[in-house]
């Protein structure tokens, strides 16, 4: 072992035990990395429940059209879909917008239409349900989203009135076009204010109807085998979909949310990353202190034929330590907290706000979390660098002594 | 007198001083044979201190010649110096400057880690010097648990741990009462007798020059007889 290295271990570990301000600098390094983790780690979950709820609620991947699928192309599709054996399930869809009436309370939501039995191998729908029952719905009912259903007061088994766009254009050609009457027969949540604030979903029969358009819809939303490349799956698709059809994956079709969720990401991680390096200004507290404390001893290395390189390394390799202590003891509590997570948030719940106020204000009663290894990795390589560099300073202070001056020093 | 194992020619060194320039050394002349030992006596700032640093290569003169036995040290580089210096020399100072955190034993072998031997040869001579030093029993204290006499001892069985050809002892019994002093300087002409080693030794007191072979005094920068 090179001297320096073994002296920097002897002076980390005085007696076999860590020093109180070795250990001082490292709960440093520890808390930063620690909060670093969790709060990337819970952004990340946040992330990641959104991203599985618009695969819930879509499919990995969409195909559509600029114009509605006929028949004749929706064969051909289906061919290509079938072809592929990462595909799961797919199932049309035809969307659009409508009036809904309600007691004289308007709303003007988002409508999709499905068909039920190829949609339920695609979407999950039941995992959403509040109320009522898949089973009850037919071509003269729909399922309302929860707060669009609270606006209008509506609830299981009221009638709603739809006014679609058709209306409008029958009413160009002196044509009357009654509003539809339907049935709510559910009401669903997914924990998306978008979403859960105006959305309302149909047969697909009844969408057509609405819309005018005779077996005709606007394109498939598809889900994949678990584990599936989606992105690959998308292109495959594409090179075999019929002209003006194209694959989207969900991350494509939602595009601005994702680039939101990613900027908040990046920007917590830069934020507290000063946390890091602040951190390791305890390390190069500590360690000037050392060097200062040591300079006699720094001289003596020299009057023995110690290089002014491996004195400060001497000092870096302290540093270093330091870094990969803390950065293993902050993954350690940081992973630990993340496990405990719900607890922890529960009870201080309680303590506080109580826990069926903080569930109905914060709309969740389990913290997400998902850590991504190439967090993990960047933490740690992040911290690792900004505690040699912590150390490089008093390192280069120490280096820069001249032994004869620092024998000399009191 | 043995052909020199350190020899000195026309060493100067100046330090401004003000506007003023201070010649502490002024054509130092002094050479050292193998296993012989010389005191150097002379009042505080007389430049004692300035030449020992110059003879260990930690600072450099401003003129005149060093000669590490055959090898030109004025020629080298401080880097260089450094690199030959753990194996050419063993130093000895007041204060024994050892490494609080490591133990009598550690602090000995610590002199061959730094020189890139810490094997069991090393570890042998450790304990060796340690039994010669009369601290066979405390190798594992640490400098805290030592009393300031035998703090030194560890410093002398350190300074001789590669087996140098000179030691270098700057006033090595400042820090002690007489009697420890005493016995630490008849403990250091001794054992570099017996490792053939010389011995420059930097003293305030006459008795303790008087045990060397050779006596010389520095005074107005210049090497004269003590």
């Amino acid at each position: 072992m090179p001297w320096y290295f073994y002296l920097a271990l002897k002076q980390l570990f005085p007696s076999g035990r860590l020093s109180f301000i070795t250990a001082i600098a490292t709960i440093g390094i520890m808390l930063g990395v620690t909060l670093m983790l969790m709060v990337t780690s819970i952004m990340g979950g946040f992330g990641f429940q959104m991203g599985r709820m618009i695969i819930d609620t879509q499919g990995e991947i969409q195909i559509s059209s600029p114009t509605p699928i006929d028949a004749s192309r929706a064969a051909a599709i289906e061919k290509v879909l079938a072809a592929a054996p990462e595909v799961m399930a797919s199932a049309p869809y035809l969307k659009g917008v409508v009036m809904l009436d309600h007691a004289s309370q308007p709303a003007f939501p988002f409508i999709q239409g499905f068909e039920f039995e190829r949609m339920k191998k695609v979407i999950p729908l039941n995992r959403y349900l509040l109320a009522g029952s898949l089973d009850d719905l037919d071509d003269d009912s729909v399922i309302l989203s929860s707060i669009l259903a609270r606006t209008i007061g509506a609830r299981i088994g009221d009638m709603v009135s739809i006014y679609s766009p058709l209306m409008l254009e029958r009413m160009k050609r002196d044509d009357i076009m009654l509003p539809r009457e339907v049935r709510v027969a559910g009401v669903f949540e997914v924990g998306h204010q978008q979403l859960d604030s105006s959305t309302v979903l149909c047969s697909l029969r009844l969408m057509q109807d609405l819309y005018g358009l005779d077996r005709q819809f606007h394109g498939y939303n598809v889900r994949l085998q678990p584990g599936a490349d989606v992105a690959a799956v998308a292109s495959r698709l594409n090179q075999a979909l019929p002209p003006g059809v194209q694959a989207f994956t969900w991350l494509e079709s939602n595009a601005e949310f994702q680039s939101i969720i990613t900027f908040e990401q990046n920007m917590i991680f830069f934020l507290m990353a000063f946390i890091v390096l602040v951190a390791t200004f305890s390390i190069t507290i500590s360690l000037l202190m050392a060097v200062l404390r040591k300079t006699r001893e720094i001289g003596l290395l020299g009057a023995m034929g110690g290089g002014a390189r491996e004195v400060a390394l001497c000092f870096c390799v302290q540093g270093l330590f330091l870094g990969t202590v803390g950065t293993g003891l902050g993954l350690a509590l940081g992973f630990t907290l993340l496990h405990y997570r719900d607890n922890i948030v529960h009870f201080v719940a309680k303590l506080t706000v109580g826990q069926e106020t903080f569930v109905k204000f914060y709309q969740f009663s389990a913290l997400p979390a998902h850590t991504v290894t190439k967090d993990v990795v960047f933490i740690i390589v992040f911290t690792l660098i900004a505690s040699t560099l912590a150390g490089l300073i008093p390192a280069w202070r120490a280096a820069r002594l001249k032994p004869v001056e620092a024998l000399r020093s009191e | 007198m043995s052909e020199s194992v350190l020899r000195a020619s026309g060493l100067r060194k100046l330090y401004p001083s003000g506007d003023r320039t201070l010649e502490v050394l002024q054509g130092v002349e002094l050479a050292v044979g193998a296993g012989e030992s010389v005191s150097v006596r002379g009042e505080s700032g007389s430049g004692k201190s300035t030449l020992l640093n110059i003879l260990a290569g930690l600072d450099r003169p401003d003129a005149g010649e060093l000669w590490w036995g055959s090898e030109a040290a004025h020629q080298l580089s401080l880097g260089e110096l450094t690199a030959r210096r753990g194996r050419f020399l063993g130093m000895v100072f007041q204060s024994y400057y050892l490494i609080p955190e490591l133990d009598a034993a550690a602090n000995v072998l610590m002199g061959a880690r730094v020189v890139g031997r810490a094997g069991a040869a090393e570890r042998d001579r450790t304990a060796t010097l340690l039994q010669r030093v009369g601290l066979a029993d405390r190798g594992h204290h640490l400098p805290s648990q030592l009393s300031g006499g035998e703090r030194q001892r560890v410093a002398v069985a350190r300074a001789l741990m590669n087996h140098p050809a000179v030691i270098l002892a700057d006033e090595p019994t400042g820090n002690l009462d007489e009697r420890t002093g005493d016995s630490i300087i008849d403990l250091l002409l001794g054992i570099c007798a017996e490792e053939k080693a010389a011995l420059v030794l930097v003293t305030h007191n006459p008795a303790h020059a008087k045990k060397t072979s050779r006596q010389l005094a520095l005074k107005n920068g210049q090497m004269g007889h003590g």
